[in-house]
């Protein structure tokens, strides 16, 4: 998988390392079974500091995403994807937040925040190609009127 | 575990100038210190005292349990250290390849075989004169000499300033790849998206002195940026409840910009509370900001926190 790091999005960078592998394994970039390249050589590759990238992967370790294989390396879960799912689930909500957040803040009422929402949503229906696995695999609750 | 280097106290005197005025730095193994600074800083004149060129005049320094002062033993530190400066001396009439084999006369056996493996890789031809050299393969020639002993400590006195980004990158690949096998690199350097991507520890050296030192993790954490919206400019802010701290304050207009230490968001909140206050947001503050508040206006020596020790390399490693 390829990675795009910025050191100046305000985001820790150890922290887009773990964002970015969970969506890989929830896009089916990374597979469960396959193994993540070594501290050294991510390191390299990404031009970071090797503590960074082992922190990063410590994480991905303590959350479950993947698991050491003996003189292998790390290797993805085959628990992981749901989790993953669920971790880009929580991400997209929280930008969501965020956008409504900004709308009400800015002075929009709730009615007008949600049917603008509402005609963005009907723009883009159909429009928009999902990835292999898609995060609503639940059942889909009721509109609110 | 004994740091890699050591630095207390060290003062630079010069007739008319203050050049270092008092530097407690210390280096653990195996992580890479960047030091950040304006020109004249300081920063040349810290590594000259470290590597033997120079001697303070006062303080002491230890690298790799060696005192640069002392003759025998700076000897011995030459051998174990690799060191680049961003305008290597090199012998003009040599060739590429005759450079390597005069160097390898300074070091133990397998130092021809190494240069020989870094020229390759960069791809410098050995037959070509050093005064041919553009100045990125000047200082890959360089890098070569100083990657080939194997050193414990690699140390950099901006090796990239004047180079292409793709030598840029290359250089960055090699610290890390040093910092990856467990040594110790001490940068000083002026690219701050380098230093953000590649350094365990940073400080910064202002006038002379350390004005903020710790893991850069830690102060990029700890470290933010409110902006507050006044109604009126003559409006004071009061001083952040402990531990925050505010480091550094500027006005312009009706705002004022503040880089503060500690929780960015209480201390948004706080202000929001003061009277005059229209509003108060705020964000991380990026590295090249922090280094800005630290080298201009109203800078104040903050030491945030203490270098700790490193965390070792864990998991996938293979």
């Amino acid at each position: 998988m390829f990675f795009s790091i910025d050191p100046n999005n305000g985001i820790a960078i150890y922290e887009q390392i773990v964002r970015q592998v969970k969506f890989a394994v929830a896009d089916g970039v990374l597979i469960p079974g396959q193994l993540l390249p070594s501290v050294r050589t991510l390191s390299v590759q990404l031009a970071i500091n090797p503590n960074t990238v082992a922190k990063a992967f410590q994480i991905l370790q303590t959350e479950g995403v993947c698991e050491s294989l003996r003189g292998r390396g790390l290797a993805i879960r085959s628990d992981a994807v749901v989790q993953c799912n669920q971790a880009r689930r929580t991400l997209l909500v929280e930008r969501l937040r965020s956008a409504i957040s900004e709308a009400l803040h800015g002075g929009l009422s709730t009615k007008e925040v949600r049917r603008l929402m509402l005609d963005q949503l009907g723009l883009l229906d159909g429009n928009v190609a999902t990835v292999a696995s898609p995060v609503g695999s639940v059942a889909d609750e009721s509109e609110p009127a | 575990m004994n740091d890699a280097i050591k630095i207390h106290g060290i003062e630079m005197h010069y007739r008319g100038c203050d050049a270092l005025r008092g530097i407690d730095l210390s280096v653990a193994p195996g992580t890479v210190m960047a030091i950040l600074g304006e020109n004249g800083a300081g920063k040349t004149t810290l590594i000259r005292i470290m590597t033997g060129f120079q001697k303070p005049s006062k303080g002491t320094c230890s690298i790799l349990g060696l005192d640069p002062t002392v003759a025998d033993q700076v000897l011995e530190l030459r051998k174990r250290i690799g060191y680049v400066s961003d305008s290597p001396a090199l012998y003009d009439w040599m060739t590429i390849g005759e450079i390597g084999w005069f160097a390898s006369s300074f070091y133990p056996e397998g130092f021809k075989d190494r240069y020989q493996e870094f020229i390759a890789r960069y791809d410098l031809p050995a037959g070509r004169k050093i005064k041919q050299l553009s100045k990125g393969q000047r200082s890959k020639v360089a890098l070569s000499l100083a990657l080939a002993h194997d050193p414990e400590l690699l140390i950099l006195d901006e090796p990239t300033s004047g180079l292409d980004p793709i030598v840029r990158r290359e250089f960055l690949e090699s610290m890390i790849s040093v910092a990856a096998t467990g040594r110790t690199v001490f940068l000083s350097s002026h690219q701050i998206s380098e230093i953000e991507r590649v350094a365990d520890t940073i400080a910064i050296l202002h006038k002379g002195k350390v004005q903020l030192v710790g893991p850069l993790a830690d102060l990029k954490e700890s470290i933010a940026l409110v902006t507050v919206s006044l109604s009126d400019p003559l409006i004071a802010l009061a001083d952040l409840p402990e531990p925050s701290r505010i480091l550094a304050e500027i006005t312009e207009g009706r705002q004022k910009q503040l880089i503060v230490q500690g929780d960015g968001d209480e201390a948004a909140a706080y202000w929001r509370e003061a009277t005059g206050v229209l509003g108060a947001q705020s964000r991380s503050a990026s590295l090249e900001e922090l280094f800005v508040a630290c080298t201009r206006g109203d800078s104040i020596y903050k030491r945030v926190t203490e270098p700790s020790n490193p965390s070792t390399l864990e998991a996938g490693k293979s």
